[in-house]
Formats: C-alpha cells, sequence, structure tokens
C-alpha cells in the first residue's frame, strides 16, 4: 500500500504542475467569478443563470481535466522511462495501476475543491443564500469526472494518448446521451428489436454519466428528486462499482502488456 | 545460494510483427552467466537486444522461449526485486521533486521507515556528492547530477545486483571518472554490477568478463585478459639490408621495408628480442620498439564487423 501511495503522490505532484491542466482551473474559476455579470444578457432568472452557469463550467472543466490528464497517464511513464526504474522495485503492476488512478482522482478532487469554493462564494454573495444541495450537485459531478478518469485510464493501458481522446470523449458523449435515446426508441413502436437490442446492449455496457448530472432539481427547486438520498446513494455506489471494475480490466490488461 | 547472480538458458524474445510485419527475434537462443560479485560488461551495436534481455531480467517482458534467473530465483519473481536495482539508459526522474524528495520516493516503494528512510536517503546523497544540491529541484540538475541521483536511487535498497544500462553516456570527463569510481567501489563491496554500454573505454577499465551480442546472438563470451590477448609489437629500424625480411618472416613477424627503412609487426610473443638482434646483426639501427596492447574497441570491432575499420 504504502509504494499505490508513493505512486498516487507523485502523481498528484505531476498533475498539479501541468499547465494545460492549471489554465483550464484557471479559466473555469474565471469564468464562473465573473458569471453574475452576465445577468443582464441572459433571458433567465439570476438564480437559474449562476447556476446553470457555474454548473455547466464545472462539469466541462471536470471532464477536459479527467481526459487531458488520464490520457498521458501510462504512456508516458513508458515514453521517459520511469516506469522501468519504478517496477524494477517491489512494485506490483496493480501497485501502478491503483496508483496513477489514486493520483488521478485526488488531483481531481482538488480541481473540484478550488471550482465548488469559488462557486458557492459566487452564488452566496449572488443569490444571498447558500443552498447546500450545490455541494451535492458538485459531488455528484466530481463521481463523474472520477469515473471518467477511470475510463481514460483503462484505455490508456493499450491505445496512443490521441486515440484515447477521442475513444474516451466518445464513451462519455454516449454515456450521456444513451439513456435518453434508449427512452426515446423506447416509447417509438416502430422500433424493431433488430434496432433496440443493440442499443439496450450498449446502454448497460457503457457507463451512464447523465445520472451524475442533478443539477435541474437544483435549479428549479420545483423539481424534486424521488427519493433523494436513495437516488444519490446508488449513483454514487454505481460509480464506485463501474471503477473498480475498470481498475481490475486495468490491471489485467497491463499485467499483459510489454513495454 | 546460487553462485549466479544471473543465469540465462537459451532465451529467446520474438516480437510478432504487425499486420504483414515479419515477427523479429530480438534476442535468440541467448545462454548467458554472470557470477556474484564480478562487473560483467554486456556489450553489442543498437539494436543488439540487450535492453530486450535486460527487461526480461527484469521481468517488464516476458521471453517467448527459455529461461532466465536472477539470484537464483526466475526473472520477474517479484522477491527480486528487493535485492536487485536498475538504471536506465537516459533516465527521467520526475523533475519537480528535489533531490531528497526522489529518494524519499523510491524509498517508500521499499515500504522502507522512517527515520531508516533519512538516514539512507542523507547517506546516499552524501556518497553520490549531491547533500548540497539535495533540496533543488531536479528539473535544475545537469546530466551527471542527474546520474548521479539515478545511481543514489539504485542503491536505496542496498542491492545485491545492479543492472545499469549506458550509466556513463553523455558525461562529461569529470563525471565519467565520478561514476566509473562508484562503480568498482560497489565491487569492492561485493556487488554485482550488469553493465551495458558502449563506452567501451569504460568497459574495459572496470569490467571482469565481458559478452557481446549481435542481431540478438551472443558472438563472444569471456574475461577481458582472455579476449584481449594477442597484441602485437611495432619496431622500426634504419639502414636494413632485404636480406633480413625472410628470417623476420620466419620468426612471425610482417616486415615490410622501404628505402632502408623497416617497419615490422611482430606478434607480443617474445620474438620481438629475437628480431632486433637480427637486424642490428645485418648493420640495421633501431628506432623504436612499441607494443600495441589489443583493445576492447578493436575487439567489438572485429566481432560486429569481421575486422572492417
Amino acid at each position: 500500500m504504502n509504494a499505490t501511495l508513493a505512486i498516487a503522490g507523485a502523481t498528484f505532484g505531476e498533475a498539479i504542475r501541468k499547465r494545460i491542466l492549471m489554465v483550464i482551473l484557471l479559466a473555469a474559476l474565471v469564468i464562473i467569478l465573473i458569471s453574475p455579470a452576465f445577468e443582464p444578457f441572459a433571458g433567465r432568472g439570476q438564480r437559474t443563470l449562476i447556476l446553470s452557469f457555474g454548473f455547466g463550467i464545472i462539469q466541462l472543466a471536470g471532464t477536459f481535466i479527467a481526459i487531458i490528464m488520464c490520457t498521458g497517464l501510462i504512456p508516458t511513464e513508458i515514453e521517459r522511462r520511469t516506469i522501468y526504474t519504478i517496477l524494477s522495485k517491489p512494485v506490483q503492476r496493480w501497485n501502478f495501476v491503483v496508483g496513477k488512478y489514486l493520483g488521478a482522482v485526488s488531483t481531481l478532487a482538488f480541481v473540484y475543491v478550488m471550482m465548488g469554493m469559488v462557486f458557492m462564494i459566487v452564488s452566496r454573495i449572488s443569490l444571498g443564500e447558500f443552498d447546500p444541495k450545490i455541494a451535492q450537485g458538485l459531488i455528484m459531478f466530481f463521481f463523474q469526472s472520477s469515473l471518467l478518469a477511470a475510463v481514460t485510464l483503462f484505455f490508456s493501458t493499450f491505445v496512443s494518448p490521441l486515440v484515447n481522446y477521442f475513444l474516451s470523449g466518445g464513451v462519455f458523449l454516449m454515456g450521456n446521451l444513451m439513456s435518453s435515446f434508449l427512452e426515446t426508441i423506447q416509447r417509438n413502436p416502430e422500433v424493431t428489436p433488430l434496432t433496440r437490442i443493440p442499443i439496450q446492449i450498449l446502454t448497460v455496457i457503457l457507463p451512464n454519466f447523465a445520472n451524475f448530472n442533478i443539477q435541474n432539481p437544483i435549479i428549479n427547486p420545483e423539481q424534486v428528486l424521488t427519493d433523494e438520498f436513495a437516488y444519490l446513494v446508488q449513483t454514487v455506489l454505481y460509480a464506485i462499482v463501474y471503477i473498480v471494475l475498470l481498475l481490475v480490466a486495468s490491471v489485467l490488461v497491463f499485467n499483459q502488456r510489454e513495454m | 545460494m546460487s553462485e549466479y547472480a544471473i543465469k540465462i538458458n537459451n532465451l529467446t524474445k520474438r516480437y510478432s510483427g504487425l499486420w504483414s510485419q515479419q515477427p523479429v527475434d530480438a534476442v535468440k537462443n541467448l545462454n548467458l552467466e554472470v557470477h556474484r560479485g564480478e562487473i560483467f560488461g554486456f556489450l553489442g551495436p543498437n539494436g543488439a537486444g540487450k535492453t530486450t534481455t535486460i527487461k526480461v531480467l527484469l521481468g517488464i517482458i516476458y521471453p517467448t522461449s527459455g529461461e532466465a534467473y536472477v539470484l537464483g530465483r526466475p526473472a520477474g519473481d517479484p522477491q527480486n526485486h528487493y535485492k536487485i536495482s536498475y538504471l536506465p539508459e537516459n533516465p527521467y526522474f520526475y523533475d519537480y521533486m528535489t533531490g531528497r524528495e526522489i529518494l524519499h520516493f523510491y524509498a517508500r516503494l521499499f515500504g522502507i521507515p522512517e527515520p531508516e528512510r533519512s538516514r539512507r536517503v542523507d547517506a546516499l546523497l552524501d556518497r553520490v556528492g549531491l547533500s548540497r544540491a539535495a533540496n533543488q529541484p531536479l528539473r535544475t540538475y545537469s546530466k551527471g547530477m542527474l546520474q548521479r541521483i539515478g545511481l543514489a536511487q539504485c542503491l536505496i535498497n542496498d542491492p545485491e545486483l545492479l543492472i545499469l544500462d549506458e550509466p556513463t553516456a553523455g558525461l562529461d570527463p569529470i563525471a565519467h571518472i565520478d561514476i566509473r569510481d562508484l562503480i568498482l567501489e560497489l565491487r569492492s563491496q561485493g556487488k554485482t554490477l550488469f553493465i551495458s554500454s558502449h563506452q567501451l573505454s569504460d568497459v574495459e577499465i572496470v569490467c571482469d568478463r565481458v559478452a557481446i551480442l549481435n542481431k540478438g546472438e551472443l558472438v563472444r563470451m569471456g574475461k577481458l585478459e582472455d579476449l584481449l590477448s594477442g597484441g602485437h609489437v611495432e619496431m622500426i629500424a634504419e639502414k636494413v639490408p632485404e636480406t633480413v625480411l625472410e628470417p623476420i618472416r620466419q620468426l612471425g613477424g610482417r616486415p615490410s621495408l622501404h628505402d632502408g627503412r623497416l617497419i615490422v609487426e611482430q606478434p607480443d610473443d617474445g620474438s620481438i628480442d629475437r628480431v632486433i638482434d637480427l637486424v642490428r646483426a645485418h648493420g640495421g639501427h633501431i628506432i623504436s620498439v612499441k607494443p600495441y596492447r589489443r583493445t576492447l574497441e578493436d575487439l567489438f570491432v572485429e566481432t560486429i564487423q569481421g575486422g572492417r575499420r
């Protein structure tokens, strides 16, 4: 465990010094800070504007940071030969993969805490109230990004970073759209089973990223999540189980990999 | 305890070709033994299969066929990793860390607890001459300093076997000598060193035995003193008559005479004394006698290119 944590610490230390990640974080923070200034141009209420803007920016920044950070986690270590000095020590490959993932998730946690703090301060000042549900929404987006990081890490065990950008981005898009697409198809009686079944299978296989987006009930208090607590717990558990499965798959692929 | 630090039996590593490419044998039927406590030079041109062999020894890649044992256990056995260390060629270390932090990082991979960890890190920084730069980020280090920190991370677990890939490549002469001295010091402590290098002059100075690999196959292996035996002596003389040439040839020499100036290449087997007597007896005047020792570079070129330079 010591080795896993040492690798996680080194990954975190390196990630928070990556210029591209910090530029994305900084840009997100600036946009959140100036979001109240857009009120005159928006046709919506102040609450809707501030919250939807903030959540949107945070989700976008979290998504980009997760993908950009994780595509290079393993290929870069191989290219720079750092991995050889690590794997020649008493470090199993699973230590390396899990350590890399924990380092990536720590970075995401850091990024979400920074963005979340600024978002909550801005919403408190602009709206004159603090809605604790904003924190719930942020936590759900954090789990969404952590799941996306696991998907990207899995792909990084066997594809190049460039291919990984498209694969992970594609999985994220499809994972956000598949469930609503399936609902539309199921409501349409003209769709044949030949079309419906593959989409159903794909919906089961691909991680459902849409479930983590609970910003609508937060922005519009009249929309209520039925059995909110159970929904949140289920969604978080879904993320954890999916992440564990992806890490197991990553370790299995990486164990066979020759570098 | 096995008498060998490394033992390789009929090792073959084949890389399957992509699409229509032919599979490539990076290493073919390699047999090799490295004794405990020796410095072993692992030589070969680029693409000879040296790094592939090292990766097999470290368990980073798997052999297609054959076996490799490190310190008596199969290569890749997790227990081995407590007793061996590896320095890759041109390694990259997390450059935001300081020299001290990177050594702490590697010590943590071994699970070395505090305060023992700090004690070892300080001792190693001192040993490789980086105490004063210990708190500087690695990105400010020169190549020589990075190589020294690389060697320090190799020693953090007090290993029995060190595998060093090009440990002196790209270093200035002073850093070169420092690393070479450190390698010799490690041997005097009873450690085994397996060194892959193109710096043949270094290998010649520090290694006890060498193996030369070419196109994945072992082409030479043995003690340096045996492999480098067979030098020659060059003698130059003046006012020498042509009648002396035949007797010199009969003594095994290769004479050439131009305008009374004789140049003889004589095997280094003591026969040069008789050649000198012969030249003097024929009224010749000896200008110089110079021994030429065979170098590892000669052996290497001869082995790889069949003597063409």
